[in-house]
């Protein structure tokens, strides 16, 4: 053991720079990894941090108002009960559009438990009696924002005006639409304007349980239910609502983010491993005399795999340990909140998530190092004095190459990279596991670009959606709109929430346009609907009905029975796809009614969507509806966020091997290279042989990992897509140009750090190559061997 | 002994017992100790080669005694004898008659005849470094000369292992 | 009396203790590209407690190949082996490997220091192997550096040594456990003339302290030194000889040698 201390020590000190290599290594996986499962964590499941930064309550109760609620912190499992506040119904109105409210009174002291976390503006002000705090979620989509005003209608009719003066998060409740009323902080006195009678309005208690899994907290509701609704008819509790609903309503169903979760999981697991088995498998190789000295001496080869594998497991631990910090600190005061408004903060990881991750870097680590460990326990401890035989020969192709005069440098450095083989092996596949991953990733990247930039690509080309009303009839509308010099075209539309046949779910069957001018539809398979019977599908809706591109169906929509002939298949972003697309002439040919149409725009290029909108609403003086499109890709500039993260992680890790298979294969040079010059090779002609055998397998390397990630990348993004109900299609590809552009910076980097490490070869004196009593130089007879047949060329 | 002679008289006149004193001085242990008869015999037919001439010194206490001096052919002798090269010791060899001759008449095997001869090498070789380890470090011709047998030693059993890889 | 005779003849029976080391029979094949290379082929030998022998031959006898499966570093292929009285060549490697700690020192010709260690931690590297505390360690190491006139090295990094200073250092490496048996493996192959004095003085040092030497050598001064010579040839033993100095009478250089006259 002491012994075993005592060799780790020295190896430790003797070669710090592979020793920081392992743990640089490590670190910047595991920020990486932490970093990646913070931010899509906080994107597919914002509660968590939510509730523990606005120290959420566990169970929200609704009573009728005057209830006495004193009874409940006595009750079992209550931990904690939070101030009572008095909440109202309302109506937001903005034109023709009402949207269902709950005002929730309030005072300048925010609340200790269900705390609103500010984003913007400020808090409840006793300066600003006609304050309000609007809910973020619910602010985004009624587009308010802080300064603008607002009217709350009452039920009884009274209009209150209202000045947002900031927009918070809560965990109280899910977000808008998905959950409503939509949720305004006031202060008492507003809450009493909009509704005076005091009977109306209720009481909301939170609370903190003591156990809060879901059937505690079910007990303890019950507990309270039956308490205080009785058998009278008099039900003081009004309703409630659990941690684990609001959970259930922001958990985001975006299946893609939970891939990429997976996908630099995967990373994680492949090119980790591989860069650190490389490093130790690069220190075994190049110690394989002294490890058979320490056989000689009495190390048992148990003891020689124990060693390895403890001195690099602590080095992963460490290494792990600085990584964990590293991203600690990277996060403590980021927090990233995407254009769409949907809270993605950060919060720290649960210790589960960081022991899962540091443990697992760690256990990786010892796994990587296993193999290369178990081969030095092999090692015999006679190679320790027996020269190994030399390796290699001239191939017929390096023999053909000398043969036309080709420049002996080259011949030399592609013969070394193709007669090592295990060497050269591992810095290929180093360096294409990382390559690949990159390659993945930055197609993952163009994909998301790709739905920002041309929405039409994935079926969203209209980026505006108008509905008549209010005091605008169609005509009008129309008008509008047809004289509005930012819309390109318009397609009328409806769409209709229908019943699956069987009864077992709905899908959205959606007419726009007609069948002789459909709207552009992203067509994937198939071809666009041109006759009145013909429909178009999202994937979603295929996989629903288990039929394919190519089948008659006959829903009843609206009412009305309508067969259909599915003739293509579209990417479809709503709905997870299930959504059916038809011309309206399919509908009035069916005998179907006029229903309330909406007109889908399609601006020009180059018109911001939320310009158009404000000058659409401006010209019907706010009479008009005008929705934006939401677009999946809003999502998912987290993720943009976390490739960036990743490429860099993975630049290292390619580098960490280059350097590896660079630092053995100089080793292994140093005797040639002393004979290479004695015989007559200039040192620029060393260096270029060096360079050359580095760049040949980086080469290789980089360009077989481009090729694996162009392959399979859209593979997996396809698979996704299929999945989401997207549909498969959506991968773009990567430029011919920015593939070049890959290409070209790797090998340059490769290169370079080839060129940095074959002039410091180069440089070291030639006695230093030549006399090395401690070493016997293999290669040395078959550098000789080569410049041998230079000669009797 | 004729050529050492010569060299000391080249020097400086010399009687004979004066010139053994100074042939133990010059080789130390490296030269078997001559004995002054031989000397004397020796002295005597360089003289009548005529390398040497020689006259009796008047001694008021002792016998007269006779000093010795090199002649100019003397001289041209000792310069031809130091001008010609010396063959070294392996050009005829009796081990190697043996070895060669003795499997033809029947007497001994040849591998007998190798290890024997080896046993008896190293016998000599282990004398030699004790000698070296024993030996005066001031005497440097004497160390030389173990230095030198040592070398020839080594190269005979060297050469030994060659006729065993040749001839077994 | 000579050196040779204060050794006890190995009795029949491995489980002799006045014998050290006992091989029989050893046999060792080599198989490279399906051609079998039969490196020994039936080695008989015996070492007493505390003898010195040197095994001589051509390049290409068997010797380093003899040393190093005595010495367990790669397996006999058949025959037995004892040492100390107990069988040993159905050994695994780890129990060879412990074994080699206690019992069993190795010089080589390239000295093969661990050179990511100071000259330090080699010598103290085989006593924490083999259980010494720390303290114990340093304090044997700095004897034997001391002994061997190297202890103004003990910070030093191999590579900064000289061949002498190097092979010197494997040599207070080997003896770091005082093992019973030191195996050399040409061990002043690679040094010059003087240092190769300076090592055979430290080995009879060695020697006369009670260690036993075997020893593969070239060197017929080398050899000399030893109590008994083995002739390895084709991987047979071809001669297992004594050796006996020149009569005592012979005294003088001038009797050993004569000069032409």
């Amino acid at each position: 053991m002491r012994g075993t201390l005592r060799w780790a020590r020295a190896d430790l000190r003797a070669r710090p720079s592979q020793a920081l290599l392992t743990l640089g290594v490590v670190a910047g996986v595991v920020a990486a990894l932490v970093l990646s499962t913070m931010l899509l964590q906080g994107a597919v499941n914002p509660w968590q941090q939510l509730f523990a930064r606005t120290h959420g309550a566990d169970v929200l109760i609704y009573f009728q108002n005057g209830t006495n609620t004193s009874e409940l912190s006595s009750l079992p499992g209550v931990r904690q009960v939070g101030r009572p506040y008095e909440a109202a119904s309302a109506t937001l109105e903005q034109g023709p559009v009402q949207s269902p409210v709950e005002l929730r009174g309030m005072t300048p002291v925010p609340p200790a438990m269900s705390t609103p976390l500010i984003v913007a503006g400020t808090w409840l002000r006793s300066s600003e009696q006609d304050g309000a705090v609007i809910e973020a979620s619910f602010a985004a989509a009624v587009h308010v924002g802080v300064g603008d005003k607002i009217v709350v209608d009452g039920i009884d009719g009274t209009s209150v005006p209202m000045r947002v003066i900031g927009i918070a998060d809560t965990a109280d409740q899910g977000f808008y639409p998905q959950w409503t009323p939509g949720l305004i902080w006031v202060q008492h006195g507003l809450l009493t304007a909009v509704e005076p009678h005091q009977s109306e309005t209720q009481e909301v208690v939170g609370l903190r349980l003591d156990d809060a899994s879901t059937v505690a907290t079910g007990q303890v509701v019950q507990t309270i239910w039956n308490l205080y609704n009785g058998p009278t008819e008099n039900s003081a509790v009004l309703r409630y609502s659990t941690w684990q609903q609001v959970q259930n309503s922001m958990a985001s169903n975006d299946r893609l983010l939970g891939l990429l979760l997976a996908l630099f999981g995967v990373i994680a697991l492949v090119a980790a491993p591989c860069a650190i088995a490389n490093v130790t498998a690069g220190s075994v190789l190049m110690q394989r005399q002294d490890i058979g000295m320490l056989k000689a001496l009495g190390f048992t080869p148990g003891q020689v795999v124990g060693m390895l594998l403890a001195e690099q497991t602590a080095l992963g631990a460490a290494g792990a340990g600085f990584g964990l910090v590293a991203a600690r600190i990277m996060t403590s005061s980021a927090f990233v909140r995407p254009p769409d408004g949907t809270p993605v903060g950060l919060a720290p990881l649960s210790g589960s998530w960081v022991a899962l991750i540091g443990g697992g870097a760690v256990l990786t680590v010892a796994i990587a190092t296993i193999i290369p460990a178990w081969r030095a326990g092999q090692v015999s401890p006679v190679a320790a004095v027996q020269p190994t035989p030399p390796r290699g020969h001239l191939s017929l192709i390096a023999r053909l190459g000398l043969l036309v005069r080709l420049p002996p440098a080259l011949v030399l450095g592609a013969r070394d990279s193709l007669t090592r083989r295990l060497p050269s092996a591992l810095t290929v596949v180093g360096l294409a596991i990382p390559m690949a991953m990159i390659t993945i990733a930055l197609i993952c990247w163009s994909t998301i670009d790709g739905f920002t930039r041309d929405p039409g690509r994935i079926g969203l080309a209209a980026a505006v959606t108008v509905t008549p009303g209010g005091g605008l009839d169609t005509a009008r509308t129309l008008n509008l709109i047809s004289h509005d010099h930012q819309v390109l075209a318009y397609y009328p539309g409806a769409e209709f929430d229908t019943l699956l046949p069987g009864d077992n779910g709905t899908f959205i069957a959606r007419a726009v346009g007609y069948s002789s001018r459909p709207y552009p539809f992203q067509t994937v398979q198939g071809r666009m609907f041109d006759a009145p019977n013909e429909a178009v599908a999202g994937q979603g809706f295929l996989t629903l009905m288990h039929i394919g591109v190519g089948a008659w169906i006959s829903p009843t929509i609206d009412g009305v029975p309508v067969i259909l002939h599915i003739v293509g298949r579209t990417i479809e972003p709503d709905n997870n796809g299930d959504v059916l697309d038809f011309g309206l002439d399919a509908l009035s040919d069916a005998g179907g009614g006029g229903p309330q149409l909406f007109y889908a725009l399609v601006l020009k290029p180059g018109v911001s969507p939320a310009a158009a909108r404000a000058t659409l609403l401006a010209a019907s003086r706010d009479e008009l509806d005008v929705q934006l499109v939401a677009n999946p890709a809003d999502g998912l500039e987290v993720v943009k966020v976390v490739i960036v993260v990743a490429v860099a992680v993975l630049a290292v890790i390619g580098l960490a091997n280059l350097l590896t298979a660079a630092a053995v294969g100089q080793r292994d040079h140093l005797h040639e290279v002393g004979v290479l010059k004695a015989l007559g090779l200039t040192p620029r002609q060393v260096t270029a042989t060096l360079v050359v055998n580095t760049t040949i397998l980086t080469a290789i390397g980089v360009a077989s990992g481009t090729v694996a990630g162009l392959v399979i990348a859209p593979r997996l993004i396809n698979m996704q897509g299929q999945t989401s109900g997207i549909g498969s299609g959506i991968a773009a590809s990567l430029p011919a140009a920015t593939v070049v552009e890959i290409l070209a910076i790797a090998l340059a980097i490769a290169t370079t750090a080839a060129l940095f490490l074959a002039r410091r070869t180069t440089r070291m004196s030639d006695s230093a190559h030549l006399r090395s009593p401690n070493r016997p130089s293999p290669p040395r007879r078959h550098a000789l061997d080569n410049v041998n047949s230079l000669r009797t060329r | 002994m004729r050529q050492p002679l010569l060299a000391l008289l080249a020097k400086e006149p010399a009687h004979g017992y004066e010139l053994k004193l100074a042939l133990e001085a010059t080789f130390g242990q490296a030269y078997p100790s001559p004995n002054i008869g031989q000397i004397y015999v020796t002295l005597k037919r360089l003289e009548q080669d005529g390398l040497v001439c020689s006259q009796d010194v008047e001694q008021t206490t002792r016998p007269n005694k006779r000093v010795y001096e090199l002649t100019p052919a003397g001289r041209e002798a000792l310069r031809a004898w130091v001008e010609e090269p010396s063959d070294g010791p392996r050009i005829r060899d009796e081990f190697f008659i043996k070895l060669i001759l003795a499997p033809m008449a029947g007497i001994a095997d040849r591998i007998a005849l190798m290890n024997a001869q080896r046993r008896h090498y190293l016998g000599l070789m282990r004398k030699l470094t004790d000698l070296q380890a024993d030996a005066d470090r001031a005497d440097t011709a004497a160390r030389l000369l173990i230095e030198g047998a040592v070398l020839h030693l080594q190269a005979d059993l060297d050469w030994l292992e060659r006729c065993q890889e040749e001839l077994v | 009396m000579s050196r040779s005779e204060r050794y006890l003849p190995c009795l029949p029976g491995g489980a002799d203790t006045a014998c050290l080391l006992r091989a029989r029979q050893l046999v060792k094949v080599y198989r490279a590209d399906g051609v079998a290379v039969e490196a020994l082929r039936g080695i008989d030998l015996d070492l007493a407690v505390g003898e010195f022998v040197a095994i001589m031959g051509p390049s290409g006898s068997g010797k380093s190949t003899l040393l190093h499966v005595l010495g367990g570093l790669e397996p006999a292929t058949t025959g037995e082996i004892w040492l100390r009285g107990r069988r040993v060549d159905g050994l695994s490697r780890s129990g060879w490997a412990i074994l080699r700690r206690r019992h069993v020192g190795f010089v080589f010709q390239f000295f093969n220091l661990l050179s990511n260690m100071t000259v330090a931690d080699n010598v103290e590297l085989p006593a924490l192997l083999a259980g010494a505390s720390p303290r114990q360690a340093r304090k044997r190491r700095e004897e034997l550096l001391a002994e061997l006139g190297i202890a103004d090295k003990a910070g030093a990094a191999p590579a900064r040594l000289s061949g002498g200073e190097q092979q010197r250092v494997a040599l207070a490496r080997a003896l770091a456990n005082e093992p019973s048996l030191l195996l050399a493996d040409e061990p002043t192959g690679n040094l010059d003339s003087s240092n190769t004095r300076d090592v055979l003085r430290l080995l009879r040092r060695v020697h006369d302290g009670g260690q036993a030497i075997l020893m593969v050598t070239h060197d017929a001064r080398v050899a000399s030194l030893a109590d008994r010579v083995i002739n390895l040839f084709d991987g047979m033993v071809a001669d297992d000889a004594t050796i006996v100095p020149l009569p005592r009478s012979l005294n003088g250089v001038g009797d050993v040698l004569e000069l032409r006259g």
